[in-house]
């Protein structure tokens, strides 16, 4: 299909000063309540970036709130003090089994979880997502992702890491091709192999231009996370994303967002976030002639938001 | 106010947005008129409208899951419709601290630093400590007891030498709150340690050292109060408390920020550790003085500490848990000048240091037991 060049639909229109005054006032109500509005500044912080993003001019918005997500925090909070309690009475009762139980519990625990959160993440976080109203949604098996995890986690392991690689794509792309938009769907055409091949070249380079080429292995990265990513509709025509981000391109973003950090001694993260935005959605760009206007209503709401804030407090990020 | 404000509608059910018109029609509710002619009323007090605002738009949203919206960025229009749901009382808490931020960010940038700096410096600090005296000592014993036999492994425990020391801390009364456990540990360090609840332990190296029982009675004084004044547990809350307001505060920050915070965390700690030793030199002069010791034995054994310190370069010096010497000699020399010689000097203790002290190797001028 050879028409117009990929258009420029996304735009990111958030102000870093916007930004400043919304995480300070996060800040503050979360020192006085002793951590527990967390949940709150969370949604706070979310919705003004949903807010600010805006595909064809129409901004996006995030459902959640801080009242769901609290009671998410709690559960998450709970099963973690289980976990670690586990491990902590095992110590004190200082019997060389109960104690090697009790890491074992700790280690398979903690790791049995990471599926849990990477599906209950997708879940919560996309059904509180919308776009002109209508709801994104993840129809992904839990089943299945466990299935993906342990055999790519064995493999991974008896190849001391070098899977790694097929396991992140693996993961991606059964994620990723579960996404929809309400009567549209998503599919991830990435695979294993080129990425393997693509963090090889990437370390390599990094390696021998002294950390130079780091820039453009991560414009790599992100071109294969954009341009593997279809929007498939129910008419049977389809969206295909197209990164135009440069190695140069990331090389100003990141040294003025460093330079900004370091003068600035970490207050100017409000901007450096601003910036990074307005980067990465100023080049994902769009092509192809679907009908945006077409889409219906499909998904319902998923309010559990316990394996999301999991996922904080365990720091895995499922939003790449 | 009879205007005519654009807005985008989405009617939940098809992604395909509708230019609308609202208009007000009386206080409680707006009139919505879509392209082709319909019209509807929305509900400004019904318990299912909600709205949002934030910095260039207002949005309504109304019923149920898929619910409909209103978009509109007409900026009178939103500035009179905050002020009519502040009037009655619909306006949230939230919304009100985010319009004073907005109103100057910089000077509450400012108050917000403020009020953190003086939350660390003063309340923090201080509800540690009250944390500390809520917790019974005997989870101090547990956690010692669990930390001793996690190392007792690698520590080469002279069992002879361990009961005379043991002999020689019974002799005096220098913990009242739990029971001090003694350990002599063959290594050559010129150091002892005591862990929370009652453990603690002497090195063979700093032994050798010591020309008086004096000198190890000081030590055993020193440690004891760690001990009796839970500094270890103190100290653990300290830093806890500290970890958990820098990360509770810079959860989101980056990398620099963080670096920065806990490496001024770390320091004040360290701070915090020498002041915790100064009140171990001196609370353990009292405890000799009472045991009719020699509160000078202190300065003696800071001075031997000093001689044996020498080699650790002084940018180290700076950050170990045993700095400044020369100034905690000088406070222990005050300190024992203040508080005299006892009358009735403690004799039984010379006995007992011979027994860990190897004098018979090395007959020196100075005997030991007439030290005191």
């Amino acid at each position: 299909m050879l028409g117009a060049p990929p258009a420029q639909r996304f735009a990111f229109k958030g102000k870093g000063g916007d930004l400043f005054v919304v995480l300070i006032v996060n800040m503050l109500l979360t020192f006085i309540t002793l951590g527990l509005y967390y949940p709150w500044a969370k949604a706070r912080k979310l919705s003004w970036y949903y807010e600010h993003t805006e595909l064809d001019g129409h901004p996006f918005h995030f459902h959640g709130t801080g009242s769901e997500m609290f009671r998410g925090f709690i559960k998450a909070i709970a099963l973690l003090l289980l976990i670690y309690g586990t491990y902590i009475v095992g110590v004190l009762t200082k019997e060389v089994t109960i104690v090697l139980v009790g890491i074992l519990v700790m280690f398979v625990g903690l790791l049995a979880f990471i599926p849990l959160v990477i599906h209950g993440s997708l879940r919560y976080r996309s059904s509180r997502s919308s776009w002109r109203g209508i709801h994104f949604g993840y129809r992904g098996q839990l089943r299945e992702l466990y299935r993906i995890c342990l055999r790519d986690g064995l493999l991974t392991l008896i190849t001391l890491g070098i899977y790694a690689s097929w396991f992140t794509i693996n993961v991606r792309r059964y994620t990723l091709s579960h996404m929809r938009y309400g009567s549209s769907s998503y599919a991830y055409k990435g695979d294993g192999t080129e990425y393997f091949l693509l963090n090889l070249k990437g370390y390599f380079l990094t390696l021998f231009t002294l950390g130079i080429y780091a820039f453009w292995w991560q414009r790599d990265l992100f071109n294969y996370y954009v341009n593997n990513l279809v929007w498939n509709f129910q008419d049977g025509k389809r969206i295909d994303f197209k990164s135009t981000a440069t190695g140069g391109g990331f090389f100003g973003l990141m040294v003025v967002n460093l330079l900004i950090i370091i003068f600035t001694l970490g207050i100017g993260f409000a901007w450096v976030e601003v910036r990074t935005m307005r980067y990465v959605m100023e080049n994902i760009r769009m092509e192809g002639d679907a009908d945006l206007n077409a889409v219906v209503q499909t998904e319902q709401e998923h309010k559990n938001a316990m394996a999301d804030d999991l996922g904080d407090l365990m720091d895995i990020g499922v939003f790449f | 106010m009879e205007r005519e404000i654009p807005a985008v509608f989405y009617d939940g059910v098809t992604s395909k947005p509708q230019e609308a018109t609202v208009r007000v029609s009386d206080l409680n509710s707006l009139e919505v008129v879509l392209p082709d002619g319909a019209r509807f009323q929305w509900p400004l007090e019904h318990k299912g409208m909600e709205w949002e605002r934030s910095s260039s738009m207002l949005r309504l949203s109304f019923g149920d899951h898929p619910r409909r919206v209103l978009l509109i960025r007409d900026e009178l229009f939103i500035k009179s419709f905050v002020l009519r749901m502040r009037y009655t009382g619909r306006q949230g808490g939230y919304d009100r601290i985010l319009s004073f931020a907005r109103s100057g960010p910089v000077a509450f940038f400012l108050g917000v630093v403020a009020l953190l700096v003086c939350a660390y410096l003063w309340v923090l600090p201080w509800a540690a400590e009250r944390l500390v005296l809520l917790v019974p000592t005997s989870l101090d014993e547990r956690i010692g007891e669990a930390a001793y036999q996690q190392m007792a492994f690698a520590l080469k425990e002279d069992q002879g030498k361990t009961v005379a020391l043991q002999a020689f801390g019974d002799a005096m009364e220098l913990s009242p709150s739990f029971e001090p456990r003694y350990h002599v540990v063959e290594d050559a360090q010129v150091n002892a340690f005591a862990l929370p609840g009652g453990h603690i332990v002497v090195f063979t190296g700093i032994l050798e050292k010591m020309s008086s029982a004096g000198e190890l009675a000081a030590l055993l004084a020193h440690e004891a109060t760690h001990v009796e004044k839970r500094h270890s547990t103190r100290m653990m809350a300290r830093s806890m408390a500290g970890y958990l307001f820098l990360s509770l505060l810079i959860g989101d920050v980056n990398a620099v920020v963080t670096l920065v915070a806990e490496n001024a965390n770390a320091l004040r700690n360290l701070d915090y550790g020498r002041g915790l030793e100064s009140e171990a030199d001196g609370v353990g002069q009292e405890v000799l003085f009472a045991n009719d010791l020699d509160p000078m034995a202190m300065v003696r054994l800071l001075e031997l500490l000093e001689r044996e310190a020498t080699d650790v370069p002084e940018v180290l010096a700076f950050l170990s848990s045993h700095p400044l010497t020369e100034d905690r000699i000088t406070a222990a020399r005050e300190r024992a000048g203040s508080l005299g010689v006892p009358q009735r000097p403690n004799e039984r203790l010379g006995v007992l240091f011979e027994q860990l002290h190897p004098t018979t190797d090395q007959p020196t001028d100075e005997m030991p037991s007439s030290d005191n």
